[in-house]
């Protein structure tokens, strides 16, 4: 299993191309984007868990869990329906400008498969909000009944260094990761659509490209982030 | 024989001639002191309490043209004791003229209507006797405490109005107010109401500074004609949280951190019903002000009103610091009210140096040098 990831991981071409003559199988890749996906839930819930601080004072301890709990969740099903069924449908859509001929199911496991990156990457990030979110300065709200103390407090903790710099470190991380599952990706949706190197090149990387400059013009230009592992 | 009828009729008429002028003389000092009648009566006071020592005048007028001689004038009764001396020396009154009797009566009897005798003895003409009507009444004058506030407060001045009134059928005079209490400061320290006619009352106001709880004394001074009186009504002063006064609540509370600095922001209103006066908020104790809110004023609050403020203040090792929103009632006592506020922990070892920490510098660097030669490694592999 290990030598499986390993190939997965330094020789996708490989690792792909034998993959391409087993029949369709969901389930191992299906347990990866799981595993993504409790990794990012993890670390959402540890951001949620500063909003739920904020209204400390205004709500009962049971909101406080609501909040963290609700923030869970998104973090699950964002990793879940972004990452893997989005993306793989972006992948399926550019590709078919190709001439892709493989099926989507078979595009979606070898998606799966490319996902492993990011689980490093969740992993690395949640490793950096252990570090980084202790030192948020959280403001505190004693009332949920003004509008404009709440959202005052949100654009502070927004606009904290330790928060602002732990965005930037995670999204920078996660880029990285990124651009380590696309070099996955590309052999996947190679054999997966049964294209040419240069166009599954083309099909992943054009998507991720343009993603990524989206993602760093979003934290040098301080606008908030939509998505991220 | 006739010269025995002769004798007889001499000494008769030597008796005659002896007897008729005294006789003559009583008969018309008896018209003469017919003549004399009470003219007028006066008592002070009018109407006696029990145990009152009071003055009873009586003018007597000699209606006649000729003089009456009087032997004795006096009052007497078996209940109504007098006190001065009956008039024994003799003396007459002129025709025409009136002539006043002045007695000192101590009314030391129960309730009730008594009628004291005034007796003039005249000289050769009997007497002259009049009830005088005296009545006792003990009928208190009445205290009615109209208004106080529900508590009062240690130090605050508070206004207590009180009510005197007089049931009784007399005036009463030189009615003075005033209250007694342990640990008070009254002000007026006495009020003068003078004289209170019946069925009549009067409102006096105090302003009353208790300093602890205690019992309020409200004491009457009175005269009813020479005799001094006291009334006393006494009543519960607690010290407590009076329902009226202002109070500022602060709400919508949002606490920063920047720059070692906290700050916080909210909205203080006035709950009470009565006005807060110079409403400032400061951060209290294990809080240290800084510019440029080291206090903020609000002013003038009136009840239900709000106003923001914002606060700055340093603070080390402290979860929540007390805020403070002192103000003033319309007599100037302050009061301060406090809440507490959480505020994120301002441990300077926790705190963040400003720029991404070197480890994290290094670990950025070895994972794009480690994931870059992955990629590198996976595309080298390929070709080969």
């Amino acid at each position: 299993m290990i030598q499986k990831i390993m190939d997965l991981l330094i020789r996708p071409d490989s690792f792909f191309s034998e993959k391409a003559n087993e029949p369709e199988n969901l389930k191992i890749p299906g347990l990866i984007v799981l595993i993504g996906a409790i990794l990012a839930a993890l670390a959402a819930y540890q951001v949620s868990g500063l909003t739920a601080r904020i209204f400390s004072q205004a709500a009962t301890a049971g909101m406080s869990s609501i909040i963290g709990i609700i923030g869970a969740i998104s973090g699950l099903l964002g990793f879940i329906i972004l990452w893997w069924l989005i993306v793989t449908g972006i992948f399926f859509l550019v590709s078919m400008v190709f001439s892709g001929k493989g099926s989507f199911k078979r595009t979606l496991e070898n998606v799966g498969y490319g996902l492993v990156p990011m689980i490093f990457g969740s992993f690395v990030t949640l490793l950096l909000s252990f570090y980084y979110l202790p030192m948020v300065r959280v403001p505190v709200v004693h009332s949920i009944q003004d509008p404009a103390a709440m959202q005052q407090a949100v654009m502070q903790l927004t606009q904290d260094p330790s928060f602002r710099e732990f965005t930037q470190v995670s999204t920078i991380i996660a880029l990285i990761f990124l651009i380590w599952s696309a070099n996955v990706w590309i052999f996947g949706i190679k054999y997966a659509r049964e294209l040419s190197l240069r166009n599954a090149i083309i099909a992943v990387g054009i998507p991720v490209l343009l993603y990524i400059i989206y993602m760093l013009y979003t934290i040098f230009a301080g606008f908030p982030i939509a998505g991220g592992a | 024989m006739k010269a025995a009828l002769h004798a007889t009729l001499s000494v008769c008429i030597a008796l005659a001639l002896l007897f008729t002028p005294a006789f003559a003389a009583s008969a018309e000092s008896e018209a003469a002191a017919a003549q004399v009648t009470v003219t007028n009566v006066t008592l002070d006071p009018q109407v006696f309490i029990e145990g009152d020592t009071g003055i009873i005048t009586v003018e007597i007028a000699n209606n006649g043209l000729q003089g009456v001689g009087i032997r004795r004038a006096t009052l007497y009764d078996e209940d109504i004791r007098l006190l001065s001396n009956p008039y024994d020396t003799a003396t007459s009154i002129g025709g025409g003229n009136r002539q006043k009797f002045i007695f000192t009566v101590l009314a030391d009897v129960p309730e009730g209507i008594y009628y004291p005798t005034f007796s003039v003895d005249f000289r050769d003409a009997g007497y002259l006797r009049y009830p005088v009507k005296l009545q006792v009444q003990n009928d208190p004058l009445e205290i009615s405490l109209l208004d106080k506030p529900d508590a009062f407060s240690a130090g605050v001045k508070d206004e207590v109005e009180i009510l005197v009134g007089n049931p009784r059928d007399n005036p009463v005079n030189g009615v003075i107010i005033y209250l007694r209490g342990q640990g008070i400061d009254v002000i007026p320290s006495s009020s003068f109401i003078g004289n209170l006619n019946p069925d009549s009352s009067r409102k006096v106001t105090f302003s009353v500074t208790p300093e602890e709880s205690t019992t309020l004394s409200i004491i009457v001074d009175y005269k009813n004609g020479i005799n001094s009186h006291t009334e006393t009504k006494e009543v519960p002063l607690t010290l407590g949280e009076s329902k009226k006064k202002a109070n500022p609540i602060l709400s919508n509370i949002v606490v920063s951190y920047e720059g070692g600095v906290y700050s916080v922001t909210g909205d203080v209103t006035n709950a009470g019903l009565e006005v807060a006066n110079s409403v400032v908020i400061t951060a209290g104790e294990g809080a240290d002000p800084q510019d440029p809110y080291k206090q903020y004023v609000v002013g003038a609050l009136q009840p239900d009103d709000f106003s923001s403020f914002e606060i700055t203040f340093s603070a080390e090792d402290v979860t929540s610091i007390p805020v403070l929103a002192s103000y003033k009632d319309s007599d100037g006592n302050q009061f301060t009210s406090s809440t507490s506020v959480d505020v994120p922990e301002a441990n300077t070892s926790n705190q963040k140096e400003p720029g991404i920490p070197i480890p994290v510098i290094a670990m950025i660097i070895i994972l794009v040098v480690a994931i870059g030669g992955i990629i590198w490694y996976s595309w080298r592999k390929r070709n080969e």
